[in-house]
């Protein structure tokens, strides 16, 4: 019995161990997995996210001009899961945790963006040029030749590989 | 004496979990049990079958909050079986770095319970509060205080840079003086012993006949742990002990999880230093071939199994796993009766009983 009367009274001395939020600062730690943020510029429109999601928070649109992504928070799991298999890591999760909201804001608890499409430079059929990002993924540095496959379409990229593959051939 | 019925449950004050228990009781005496479950059943085996592996890792963490990791990593493990997929070595230590942590917080959550019920509040808080320490690790090491989303398909997710690993060995060494008092407490403190021991005893014959699990069968005297008998992750090359007692009564369960605890913080301390450096996953998407496999692993709960079958396509034909509580629950109708009514939730408490993930 005595031993636990030492414990209660090395913890009343110590004091709360609880943080005095909402009035004073609270603990997050790096790395928190919170609310999702999406970078337009750096998605390639793979959609692998989409297709981890569990929750299926994630959906995309596509229209003659653009590739829409909408998160839902309110169906999102925080599992990091999207964000790991991202190669250009254009969805990632943020430290913000406060994600507390009226029931009307339901709807609103989303995160959006908008990747345009672009016409190929060989036969101009709408594409997503490929993002900054996973050319550096792919080539470390990018020269005017690279720059040009961001902008061509799978099929003529594939067509002026084997023109060169001829040319080296010759 | 006559007898009478009593129910006790589905919602029940020191029930945890929704349970009904039908008791037949003589007096103070239990003398007779049914149990009847079913009360939280989610559906979840069958949702498991129209989502794709990826988003089953996710689901089956959410089977349980207390186990969270074992099920990912256990169904992680069924898959790469089936497809021949060798881990990375630094990924197996880092699993058993999160098992293990979800050990030490589950086996801590299940003893301070038990100070709760047996109306001993200040030991309950104490015992919380430690935990506490745990939920910070998780939080900033996975960055989330209960599902800890440390696994991928040939590997984990997380790596743990030069500054994480020595926050969690300075953690590891904080835990270890308070858990070597909590033990000390436990053993000798004279409320505790007077409300425990001699309490829903399980004997060992008992215990064999009911098939149980974890740190249910290994306080019955049963040497039985998965992570020595049949090795998976790293634990071939770490050096513990399987911690066992005798007595079968509510404070032996009690002293095996809290040993298990003091033996996890060692484990953990273990994988950070033996740990190889390399990468944490394959790096590429896995394919996985139709056909079977079956993986387990050593839950807090006791050995948890997952069996797999696959038709070559992206989404499970089945899953299917059998959690430790399932064999546990039975166990109880010989350590309640022959006790006293008012132990009832003390002794069921005592299998640590993880009724979300049984009923899924
Ligand atoms: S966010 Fe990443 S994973 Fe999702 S479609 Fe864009 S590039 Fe692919
Ligand atoms: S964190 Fe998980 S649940 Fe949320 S959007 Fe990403 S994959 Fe979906």
């Amino acid at each position: 019995m005595f031993s636990f009367l030492k414990i209660l009274v090395r913890n009343l001395i110590q004091g709360p161990s609880t943080d005095p939020f909402p009035f004073g600062e609270t603990f997050t730690p790096e790395g928190l997995r919170g609310r999702v943020r999406f970078d337009a510029s750096a998605c390639v429109g793979c959609r692998m996210c989409e297709h981890v999601c569990a929750g299926g928070a994630i959906r995309f649109e596509q229209s003659e001009s653009e590739l829409r992504f909408t998160l839902w928070h309110n169906s999102c799991t925080f599992c990091g899961l999207c964000q790991h298999y991202c190669k250009t890591k254009a969805i990632v999760l943020t430290e913000d945790w406060h994600l507390s909201h009226r029931q009307e804001e339901k709807y609103a608890m989303v995160e959006q963006g908008t990747v345009p499409l672009a016409p190929c430079l060989g036969c101009g059929i709408s594409m997503i040029p490929v993002a900054d990002e996973l050319m550096r993924v792919a080539y470390r540095e990018t020269n005017q030749d690279i720059d040009r496959l961001r902008r061509l379409c799978p099929d003529c990229r594939r067509k002026l590989g084997i023109k060169g593959v001829q040319r080296c051939k010759m | 004496m006559s007898s009478y019925t009593i129910p006790v449950g589905p919602l029940h004050v020191a029930l945890e979990e929704p349970m009904y228990f039908r008791v037949e009781a003589q007096g103070e005496m239990v003398v007779g049990l049914d149990i009847t479950a079913g009360h939280v059943h989610r559906g979840i085996e069958a949702l498991a079958m129209t989502r794709n592996f990826y988003q089953n890792i996710t689901l089956t963490e959410r089977l349980c909050s207390l186990c969270s990791n074992s099920h990912p990593s256990t169904y992680c493990m069924a898959l790469e079986n089936l497809a021949s997929i060798r881990i990375p070595e630094r990924a197996e230590y880092l699993r058993v770095i999160a098992d293990e942590i979800k050990r030490v917080a589950s086996n801590l959550f299940n003893c301070a319970i038990l100070g709760h019920i047996i109306g001993f509040d200040s030991l309950f808080k104490h015992v919380m509060e430690t935990r506490e320490i745990m939920q910070d690790v998780k939080e900033t090491i996975y960055g989330n205080r209960m599902d800890l989303a440390a696994n991928c398909i040939g590997g984990v997710k997380y790596d743990l840079d030069e500054e994480r690993s020595k926050y969690l060995w300075q953690q590891m060494e904080r835990m270890k003086k308070h858990l070597d008092e909590i033990y000390a407490l436990y053993c000798k403190n004279s409320f505790v012993r007077l409300r425990t021991e001699g309490v829903g005893v399980l004997s060992k014959e008992d215990a064999l006949r009911f098939a149980v699990v974890g740190p249910v069968a290994r306080g019955s005297g049963i040497d039985y742990d998965v992570r020595q008998k049949s090795p998976y992750a790293a634990y071939d090359r770490l050096d513990f002990e399987v911690q066992t007692e005798n007595g079968g009564d509510v404070l032996c369960r009690a002293k095996v999880r809290l040993r298990e605890a003091q033996q996890a913080v060692r484990l953990i301390q273990q994988c950070v230093t033996d740990m190889p450096a390399g990468p944490t996953c394959i790096d590429t998407p896995p394919e996985i071939p139709a056909g079977e496999a079956i993986a387990k692993s050593e839950a807090p709960r006791g050995e948890l199994i997952y069996y797999l079958r696959t038709d070559g396509s992206d989404i499970p034909e089945r899953l299917k796993w059998r959690v430790p509580s399932y064999m546990n629950w039975d166990a109880l109708k010989s350590m309640l009766v022959g006790d006293k009514i008012s132990d009832i939730a003390l002794i069921v408490n005592s299998i640590d009983p993880c009724i979300s993930c049984t009923e899924r």
